[in-house]
């Protein structure tokens, strides 16, 4: 084959190379557009976990490729605790602190306290690169903040996915309502403009189920290289509907579903072709009664024990299930 | 008068009949005369042993002298035409005794040592050949055969001098004896007997009884490995004179006998026959060519070695949703519809489909979580076909005697230009054409054979195919 043309050989060599699958991706949602997720959810430390936190923190990641060396921002829709969107308990009286990290210690790959899973260990980990506490104030309602500019070279390099990492915590560090937010990795501080090849991905998911009974909310954790069985925990989902886990192989597993306030766990076994690619678990509501701002959490863990990644933009794309039909020949019942 | 034409006509035709059957059922022997007969000379009672054939002959043992019974006839002796090669025999040589050219030395038999020869002379009569008129009986006596010499001569336990015992046979396994004899109790003429060997001694002869033995004379009994026994008898029914008959032993008593088919039995006389171990090859003494000469008979019959076992035509299936059973309970309802009308639910389903065809087979999958239905999610195309094979349509059992239908009309081999449709019935009889009928004589289970074959076509060469079945024959209550 002869290829002429400058940008052949550019696509070409991309192909060649096998650059990083993030490089496909623009995951700058979180939650992610194939995630259906319509918030995070944060409370503060003084609320009671049966409202849907365990933790009252949540860390997210963000990767930017290493090739994209402009500066990038990381937009906060709705950062205050009050007014639409968010969740009060008694009165809005809740202050969250949004903190973004970067260098050394924020990598998850290098740094498992970076997870942000193991309680009481230095989640925080890295350089803060800039914070701000939001308490019940109108103005940052339902609107979005931006943090930044950041330059993509201060991350915490990834060379698995040639990727710098950045690290935003979220605690809820007063109060006791739940913080409901999104966020948007952005090449403007304006407007929600993708970041060419980021991704988002955290260990701990905490999030608002819809209050519908048709819109389904999905999480993608990816499945990488050695894993045989992921363990699921699931925490308050109060019966609120199934979880179903789905794959090119899988048409449905069904999860076991957590009452209030507790964890409930299962593995689920992994098969070897369903390794580098995502799974899609999906949240079905219950039919009939509405559980209302239901949040939940949800974790994955390999079989030894290592959190697996949720990815705002599925790697590999959205899993679609194959189904497979088979037939042989049986004697005739007599 | 009508009756008596009536009863007249019955009577001539009723003979025939028994010819009419033979006639339908094709020949499956071949037979030939050896080369080893001695021309212008009586040549009888085969043997097959290792290295050729045993037999007997009244030809001239010696140039000079050769002895001649006192009723002038030529003395048999027995001789040995070893195999010159698979087809052919070496110049047939004596096996001498001391009883060589002195007194008939004829039918014999050999014991499975291979060395000891039990063979029929005569009884040395003592006192009674004063008698001029006085005939020595036969008598079985035993030697051993060292080289071309038979020693160690010494007398069978039962012969008599005042009746004939001979033409012995044993069986395999030298437990037992058969000879013929007309000592007296018998069923008229001479009849077969047997002896058992009990503590190193041979036990009194037992009557084969009237099943085997006639009123006219049984005669040359042998026991083939089988276990089928042929003999040759002159009773009525035959086609010749004398003619070879077969029985077995069936739960204690013996089968009604089976005439031979021609041409092994002719309208001549045909007496001792001996066969190879699978029945497939023998022989014979006949004098349809005028005098007694020993033939070689054939089996044509075609019996594949190896021939599929036939293969029911199933159309039934199992289908599945591969990844859905790897689970137990999963939230789908699995909703199967097989292109022929016919539906079923789950995850795993049979069916079995009326015929060839080819079918759609469509799985709509129901989620019992949302509700959601969806329709043909995945669909397979399957071609149901009859197994290309020769097809046997019989039943499976039939009782004796009662005539069954065979057919080959389902045979399912696409691009065969079939030209012979060959049915062994596994009972030393055959069928040709693509429909026939066959009545089983005897119980047990035969393996029919269906060899279907094509004339060679132009580029290619005849093609063959074969495909048994078990037909289990059951006495008739």
């Amino acid at each position: 084959m002869k290829v002429k043309k400058p940008i052949y050989k550019i696509l070409l060599l991309t192909c060649l190379l096998g650059l990083p699958l993030f490089a496909r991706l623009s995951g700058q949602p979180v939650p992610g557009k194939d995630e259906n997720i319509p918030f995070l959810v944060t409370f503060g430390k003084e609320g009671k976990t049966s409202w849907g936190d365990d933790d009252f923190y949540q860390v997210f990641f963000f990767s930017i490729l290493k090739d994209y060396t402009k500066p990038f921002y990381i937009r906060v829709f709705d950062p205050d605790c009050g007014g639409e969107n968010d969740e009060i308990e008694g009165e809005f009286n809740s202050k969250t602190k949004f903190s973004v990290y970067g260098g050394k210690g924020v990598d998850p790959d290098k740094n498992e306290e970076s997870k942000g899973l193991l309680k009481g260990l230095n989640y925080k980990s890295g350089n803060l690169l800039a914070s701000k506490i939001f308490g019940n104030e109108a103005k940052y309602d339902n609107k979005y903040y931006t943090f930044g500019p950041f330059n993509p070279s201060e991350g915490d390099f990834n060379a698995k996915w040639n990727s710098y990492i950045f690290k935003i915590v979220c605690e809820g560090i007063t109060g006791d309502d739940g913080n409901l937010y999104r966020y948007f990795l952005s090449s403007d501080p304006d407007k929600n403009i993708p970041v060419e090849g980021a991704n988002a991905f955290t260990y701990a998911y905490h999030f608002r189920m819809w209050n519908d009974f048709r819109s389904v909310a999905h999480i993608y954790p990816y499945i990488d290289t050695g894993i045989v069985y992921i363990r699921q925990s699931n925490f308050d989902w109060d019966n609120d509907g199934s979880i179903l886990v789905v794959s090119r192989y899988k048409q449905g597993i069904p999860v076991p579903i957590s009452n209030e306030d507790n964890w409930i766990k299962s593995n689920i076994p992994i098969e070897p072709p369903e390794v580098g690619s995502s799974l899609d678990f999906q949240f079905h509501k219950r039919q009939g009664e509405l559980v209302k701002n239901n949040n939940v959490v949800i974790t994955l863990e390999n079989q030894r024990g290592d959190a697996l990644k949720f990815f705002s933009s599925p790697i590999g794309g959205v899993p679609i299930y194959q189904p497979k039909l088979g037939y042989e020949k049986v004697k005739p019942k007599k | 008068m009508m009756h008596r034409f009536l009863y007249i006509f019955i009577a001539l035709m009723v003979p025939l009949l028994p010819l009419r059957t033979r006639a339908q059922q094709p020949s499956v022997f071949e037979v030939k005369r050896m080369s080893f007969n001695a021309d212008g000379f009586s040549n009888i009672s085969p043997v097959i042993v290792k290295d050729g054939v045993i037999f007997c002959s009244n030809k001239r043992f010696s140039g000079i002298k050769d002895r001649i019974s006192f009723d002038g006839r030529r003395l048999y002796n027995i001789y040995i035409a070893e195999k010159k090669d698979s087809s052919d025999f070496k110049k047939p040589m004596v096996l001498k005794s001391d009883r060589s050219n002195k007194f008939n030395n004829g039918p014999s038999c050999i014991a499975p040592d291979g060395k000891t020869i039990y063979f029929t002379s005569e009884v040395e009569t003592g006192q009674l050949a004063a008698d001029k008129n006085f005939k020595n009986h036969s008598g079985i006596f035993i030697a051993e055969l060292s080289g071309m010499d038979l020693i160690s001569l010494r007398p069978f336990k039962y012969n008599n001098p005042l009746y004939d015992v001979g033409q012995p046979s044993l069986s395999k396994d030298g437990k037992y004896i058969f000879f013929s004899s007309d000592m007296p109790g018998g069923h008229g003429g001479s009849d077969l007997y047997y002896c058992e060997m009990l503590n190193g001694d041979w036990s009194s002869p037992v009557n084969l009884g009237p099943k085997v033995n006639s009123a006219g004379a049984e005669n040359y009994p042998y026991m083939h490995p089988s276990g089928k026994l042929y003999f040759t008898s002159d009773r009525p029914g035959g086609i010749g004179q004398l003619d070879i008959y077969t029985t077995s032993l069936n739960h204690g008593s013996w089968d009604e006998p089976l005439l031979l088919p021609e041409p092994i039995n002719s309208t001549s006389d045909d007496f001792a026959l001996v066969a190879e171990d699978n029945l497939r090859k023998g022989y014979f003494t006949s004098n349809r060519n005028n005098e007694d000469d020993i033939y070689e008979f054939t089996s044509t019959i075609i019996r594949f070695a190896v021939c599929d076992t036939l293969i029911e035509n199933n159309f039934c299936y199992r289908f599945f949703e591969e990844n859905a059973v790897k689970y137990d309970t999963l939230p789908f309802r699995y909703e199967w519809k097989f292109g022929d009308a016919s539906t079923a639910t789950g995850p795993v389903v049979e069916h079995c489909y009326a015929g060839p065809g080819v079918y759609t087979v469509q799985l709509d999958v129901v989620n019992l979580i949302t509700k959601e239905i969806t329709y043909n999610e995945k669909n397979e195309t399957v071609v149901v076909t009859e197994e290309e094979q020769p097809y046997i349509s019989a039943p499976d059992s039939v009782s004796t005697g009662h005539s069954i239908a065979l057919s080959a009309e389902k045979t399912n081999l696409p691009g065969w230009n079939i030209s012979r449709y060959y049915w062994n019935f596994g009972d030393e009889t055959i069928g040709l054409g693509m429909n026939v009928n066959k009545s089983f004589l005897k119980p047990g289970t035969y393996n029919i054979q269906l060899i279907v074959s094509t004339e060679p076509e132009p580029g290619s060469n005849a093609r063959e195919a074969c495909v048994s079945k078990n037909i289990i024959v059951f006495p008739t209550p």
